[in-house]
């Protein structure tokens, strides 16, 4: 059942190949191996197709030109962010290479840093976004931070307030932004609670209590939205504002993408979260 | 025209006063340095002494020269964790350097060249690709041990500005320099038939051929005004390609290992400074805008990938 197909095969070589003329060297500063990035696409494809089965709403709003993409944090761990990737090189009809910018904290992390790298993922550091948008690059950004995966379960969807750094860059390098929303994966882990206070004791920037250890084949929707571009004549008042604007039109996609998301064992995991729920907000009213 | 050269024994230096004579026929060279000074590179006008790095020989030396240049090339090694050499190397570091500052200063020379390093920055998880002249200095954060590298830099930093008008001073901090004549532990670890590679993380290196820093040590004088360079080439490579560049088998580890096994080591005194594990783990890849906007795209003979090529020659 989680076999690669011929087409994802062959659609996977055709990729890395169109990658090897913009990197002839196959590698890049960040940590981009292409060979590296090929033998993790074949192993992880199955998982996207048959596991995970991600479907990309609104693929054809996507243009082959720089993005700095925006998109809620969720599932605990940055899956989200593996499979946005995934679909836009997948999915999408030009070759679109998409860096997700991770956590200081995963940089950290032993062969998980060395595989996320490869696959294109970048230190979420100011100087190292600018210079890939000044390469005419996509950036992935949640402007959500860790707050954004960190949720507890009844908390799940509840967008956190977006920082203004992703807009601030966009402005400077007259890049578009491009908004999306990811259905799906908090049902990863469905039922989770967060220790924060021994997290910070160990020096993690969080510690996920989950029933489950592995994630659940939550059926994963990315909804694309509308691009924004910001004026090259930006001030405080629009930038807050058209963050706020950006934010909305998130929010809006997690509504609908909510109300046509796919079931997955709801028979048992929407009592079990109603109860969780209720009793929640019995001790935080 | 006199130019007094500090660390005149080790590799970098005897290119550097090759250079200098190639160029000069009749420049003057005093080589001055802690180690022996037999076996260099003699020619007229060439003149080494042995001394101690101490206030008194050096006050005598700039009593009895006049130097035009002064290159600073002196660093002690990382690779002694005895609590006499940490000192003695801290002595040297901060008190040393400072004290030929203020030699230099009042002397009245003209040009001075210092040569830093990159590993000022430190190999830290959050290092961002290309880090500029400006970024912090955060090494000795991270290992205690570099704070002698950081002092001797932020030392002469501090000493640039403060006579930015009177002398010309450079501040020069190149990535990993690599060749048959320096004696290093990069170079040392890049040219054995095997060596210790992270299974868990893949850091990427610049490397700088010796010929190219010694050729940019010459240049410094010249061509460069006062300010601080880093020194690199425009290509990096992975810990994995320059291997297969040097043809070194790598002997694949978790790093966790690494630091177990390096432990082992210090007990028999083999062991490899933890700072330069850090870099095993982490890419520390310095921006060389700066020193491209003085001398041009084209400053260095040899890439990255050409000076590990060229470590086989040996």
């Amino acid at each position: 059942m989680l076999a690669l197909s011929n087409t994802d095969k062959k659609k996977i070589e055709r990729i890395i190949r169109t990658m090897k003329k913009e990197y002839p060297e196959g590698t890049d500063p960040w940590g981009l191996n292409l060979e590296l990035a090929e033998k993790t696409l074949k192993f992880l494809t199955p998982l996207y197709r048959s596991y995970f089965k991600v479907r990309l709403i609104g693929a054809e709003k996507i243009q082959n030109k720089s993005y700095v993409v925006i998109s809620n944090h969720s599932g605990q761990i940055p899956i989200d962010a593996i499979l946005i990737s995934m679909a836009f090189l997948l999915d999408v009809e030009s070759t679109h290479l998409i860096r997700p910018m991770v956590e200081k904290f995963m940089a950290t992390l032993p062969f998980i840093n060395k595989y996320a790298s490869a696959l294109g993922a970048v230190l979420g550091d100011r100087q190292n976004a600018h210079y890939l948008l000044e390469r005419k690059q996509s950036i992935l950004v949640f402007p959500e931070g860790v707050k954004g995966i960190t949720k507890n379960s009844p908390d799940f969807y509840k967008v956190q307030d977006f920082t203004q750094g992703f807009y601030r860059m966009a402005a400077t390098h007259q890049t578009a932004i491009l908004p999306l929303a990811v259905i799906g994966a908090e049902e990863m882990y469905p039922f989770v609670i967060h220790a924060s206070g021994l997290g910070k004791w160990m020096g993690l920037p969080s510690l996920p209590l989950s029933l489950n250890l592995l994630p659940l084949p939550s059926p994963i929707d990315i909804y694309i939205g509308d691009e924004f571009t910001p004026s090259d004549k930006e001030n405080e008042k629009s930038i807050q504002h058209n963050v706020f604007l950006i934010e909305q039109q998130i929010k809006k996609m997690i509504l609908l993408g909510l109300a046509k998301r796919r079931p997955f064992f709801d028979f048992i995991r929407k009592p079990i979260s109603h109860f969780i729920i209720k009793e929640f907000r019995k001790k935080k009213p | 025209m006199k130019i007094l050269i500090i660390g005149a024994s080790g590799g970098l230096a005897q290119i550097l006063i090759q250079i200098l004579k190639s160029n000069e026929p009749d420049i003057q060279v005093l080589g001055i340095d802690n180690r022996s000074c037999e076996n260099l590179f003699r020619a007229p006008g060439i003149e080494y002494i042995q001394m101690k790095y101490t206030r008194g020989n050096f006050e005598n030396l700039f009593r009895h020269h006049e130097f035009n240049t002064v290159y600073h090339l002196a660093r002690q090694t990382h690779t002694s964790h005895t609590n006499s050499i940490i000192t003695q190397r801290m002595d040297f570091a901060m008190l040393g350097t400072a004290r030929i500052l203020e030699l230099c200063e009042l002397s009245g020379i003209q040009n001075l060249v210092f040569l830093s390093t990159f590993h000022v920055y430190g190999a830290l998880s959050d290092n961002p690709v290309f880090i500029s002249e400006n970024a912090p200095l955060r090494a000795s954060l991270q290992f205690p041990e570099l704070r002698d590298v950081v002092e001797m830099d932020q030392l002469c930093e501090a000493w640039m500005w403060k006579n930015q008008g009177k002398i010309k001073t450079v501040l020069l901090r190149p990535c990993n320099i690599i060749g048959t004549q320096v004696n290093n532990t990069m170079t040392r670890y890049l040219s054995g038939p095997i060596s210790v590679s992270p299974m868990d993380y893949s850091p990427h290196f610049q490397f700088l051929h010796e010929f190219d820093m010694a050729n940019i040590l010459y240049r410094s004088m010249k061509e460069l005004p006062t300010g601080i360079y880093n020194i690199a080439a425009d290509d990096f490579v992975s810990l994995e390609e320059a291997f297969k560049i040097t043809k070194t088998r790598p002997l694949r580890i978790p790093m966790s290992m690494a630091a177990i096994l390096n432990y082992g080591l210090k007990q028999v005194k083999l062991d490899l400074p933890d700072y330069l594990i850090s870099y095993l783990r982490y890419s520390c890849l310095i921006s060389n805008g700066a020193i491209k906007k003085v001398l041009g795209d084209n400053f260095l003979r040899f890439s990255t990938r050409d000076a590990l090529g060229a470590i086989r020659l040996k």
